[in-house]
């Protein structure tokens, strides 16, 4: 049963390449084949999960037993990004339905089948792999709007994230000519005395700058206002929401089975407090919903970096909650937003217009700046404590850079949640009050029925990340699943 | 203390400097084509790397050609990961030339900063929003009064 986690990889895979195909031959079955695979993928993570998951387990592909082949490695933390990206491929899925759609939708498969794969993978170059697939159809799909402006946003984008791929090849050539293996599992065993030095950390820093590029770090993190200003909103959100999540999750891997250094740690720790007062600084002078999104997300994500920057894998189960409560809260914006672009003035009256995509966007910010019943704040009060029981100046600088951020996002926040439900301007007629309405407020209410549904059933939800999050850091663990064979670490 | 010139060292330092090159140009060029160049320079660097990774002086190509003891073989995964590099950078190479054609064709030129301004103004125009930050309209007060246009000439070029 296992094995058929492989599919929700292969197959994915297989229909993005026979999509084009399928539609000279069927419209029909062109256009109902993705969305089933995508289901077929949901129905057989969910059915591991139900059937009593509890060890982790690897899947050598091909019948080659790693570190010689390639394997996948399932875990809790594994299994539930990769739930995530088949659901999310889903929820976002271009239901348009026209030819151009085709040629959409096979780019939304690429998408999905790489985001699996950077979720299950246990090999380095596998990952990068996946993640030049991934990039590879974002960007087929970022440009597809077609306006000249997308393809310059695009093409920077490329140059950004090609920059990104050559110093993470950079970064795995240097730790293959220090170890002679790229397996995870294997690397964790080597790593403490092989990579423990300079020439770890120069591969890590290549690695962490050119994974960065996705994950919003903060010195590459340019195309995110212009990528998110010029593609689909159900794209941005995907992206936002999702992909910058996944590259987090490479990040917080690496450094939890191969870099131990504190020099790492710092530098992630730094970057991430230069991205917090970047982004919020930055959304606070937006004038547009969508760009003030964008980049609060760059602060959000800097807030992740900062979580995980704690020592001993303190921050785990606060990177986890506010990963996971960035995931809903940012996808559920975004689809707000799409409705509701333009210059923020524009937006006075919508709350009589469309009473319920105004109530969403006021629970969705009340839960990103953190009010405590809503999910917001026990992520981040987990954040906080952890911060707060450091002793070290750079963290308590942390802590105080978050919680001045929080205030910030509170500002721009609730700025828009007061036009919102300011009175439209005596002049203008009510047909041009934008509506939130249609495919993207369902969409919007679906991530507030789930951010509601996390914040009643709270206690549950936080047991089950701490053990997802105990699971991910047991390092030994990691080893003795992929090779059992060499659980005595005489490597 | 000059270490002795090895052809390893030549090809390790050839690599890092095709790879700074690289990046150099990327950050430098005001063309966009070129940006895309220098991004393929910086690709070799990497992957000279990876070959490097990988490589022994004293031994012969991974391939079985008897069933006799093998020689001492280079190491074959870094070959076969450069091939897969190599395959994607040429993929993603071959898709930013089409996109430069496509940027060609919308806006009528390459130039970087012209390139970025109508995208920017574009971007504006589509969201109905003013521009966030712009290089025409600066934040803040002006310490000086500005230049009347016909003097504004910083770049040298002739009018």
């Amino acid at each position: 049963m296992s094995t058929n986690l492989v599919l929700t990889i292969a197959l994915p895979l297989l229909g993005a390449f026979l999509l084009p195909v399928l539609m000279r031959s069927s419209v029909a079955i062109a256009l109902w084949s993705g969305p089933a695979i995508l289901v077929y993928g949901c129905w057989t993570v969910a059915e591991l999960w139900l059937s009593g998951f509890a060890q982790p387990l690897s899947i050598a592909i091909g019948g080659f037993a790693p570190p010689l082949g390639i394997n996948l490695y399932v875990d809790s933390l594994a299994l539930l990004f990769a739930f995530a990206v088949q659901l999310l491929g889903l929820v976002f899925w271009p239901f348009t339905l026209d030819q151009e759609s085709a040629r959409r939708q096979s780019l939304m498969l690429l998408l999905v089948a790489a985001s699996t794969g950077l979720a299950l993978s246990g090999d380095l170059f596998n990952l990068y792999v996946f993640y030049e697939l991934a990039a590879v159809a974002t960007f087929g799909l970022a440009s597809a709007s077609g306006s000249g402006a997308a393809y310059v946003a695009t093409l920077r984008y490329l140059i950004l994230s090609g920059i990104g791929s050559v110093l993470t090849l950079f970064g795995i050539a240097l730790i293959y000519s220090q170890t002679g293996t790229l397996n995870l599992a294997h690397l964790a065993q080597l790593a403490p005395a092989q990579l423990n030095n300079s020439l770890g950390l120069t591969a890590f820093l290549a690695i962490l700058i050119g994974i960065g590029v996705k994950a919003e770090l903060f010195p590459v993190n340019t195309w995110v206002p212009e990528i998110y200003a010029t593609a689909s909103t159900r794209l941005s959100a995907f992206l936002a929401g999702l992909l910058s999540k996944l590259a987090l999750l490479i990040i917080l891997r690496l450094l939890l089975l191969i870099f131990h250094q504190p020099e790492a740690a710092q530098v992630i720790l730094i970057l991430g407090i230069l991205g917090v007062i970047s982004g919020e600084l930055a959304a606070w002078r937006a004038k547009e919903m969508k760009r003030m999104l964008a980049f609060s997300s760059i602060g959000q994500l800097g807030m992740i970096f900062i979580a995980m920057a704690l020592p001993d894998g303190k921050g785990m189960l606060a990177v986890l909650a506010l990963a996971l409560h960035h995931l809903i809260i940012k996808s559920g914006l975004f689809m707000l937003a799409e409705d509701w672009g333009g210059a923020l003035e524009r937006l006075r009256g919508s709350a009589k217009a469309s009473p319920l995509g105004a109530v969403l966007f006021v629970l969705f910010s009340l839960s990103l700046v953190g009010m405590p019943p809503l999910p917001g704040f026990w992520a981040k009060f987990v954040l906080i404590t952890e911060l707060a029981a450091q002793v070290e100046p750079l963290y308590l600088l942390g802590l105080t850079v978050f919680l001045l951020a929080t205030v910030v996002e509170a500002s721009y926040l609730f700025r828009i949640a007061a036009t919102l439900y300011s009175n439209p301007a005596p002049d203008t007629l009510s047909e041009e009050i934008p509506k939130s309405k249609g495919l993207s407020l369902a969409t919007a209410s679906l991530f507030g029925a789930g951010m509601i549904a996390v914040a009643l059933l709270i206690a549950p939800v936080g047991d089950g990340l701490q053990a997802i999050a105990a699971q991910a850091q047991d390092v030994d663990l990691y080893i003795t699943t992929v090779s059992p064979a060499v659980s005595g670490g005489s490597q | 203390m000059i270490p002795a010139v090895t052809p390893e060292l030549i090809l390790y330092t050839t690599a890092i400097g095709l790879i700074a090159i690289g990046l150099a140009g990327v950050v430098l060029s005001s063309h966009l084509f070129r940006m895309v160049l220098a991004l393929v320079i910086a690709e070799a660097g990497a992957n000279l790397m990876l070959v490097l990774a990988g490589y022994r002086w004293d031994a012969v190509a991974p391939i079985l050609t008897s069933r006799a003891e093998p020689a001492a073989m280079v190491d074959p995964v870094p070959q076969a990961l450069v091939l897969t590099a190599i395959v994607i950078g040429v993929g993603i190479q071959a898709l930013a030339v089409s996109i430069l054609i496509r940027i060609r064709q919308r806006f009528a030129t390459l130039d970087r900063k012209e390139a970025a301004e109508r995208m920017d103004a574009e971007i504006a125009a589509t969201l109905g929003a003013p521009r966030d930050i712009s290089q025409e309209a600066p934040l803040g007060e002006r310490p000086l009064p500005t230049l009347p246009a016909d003097q504004i000439n910083m770049r040298g070029d002739s009018p």
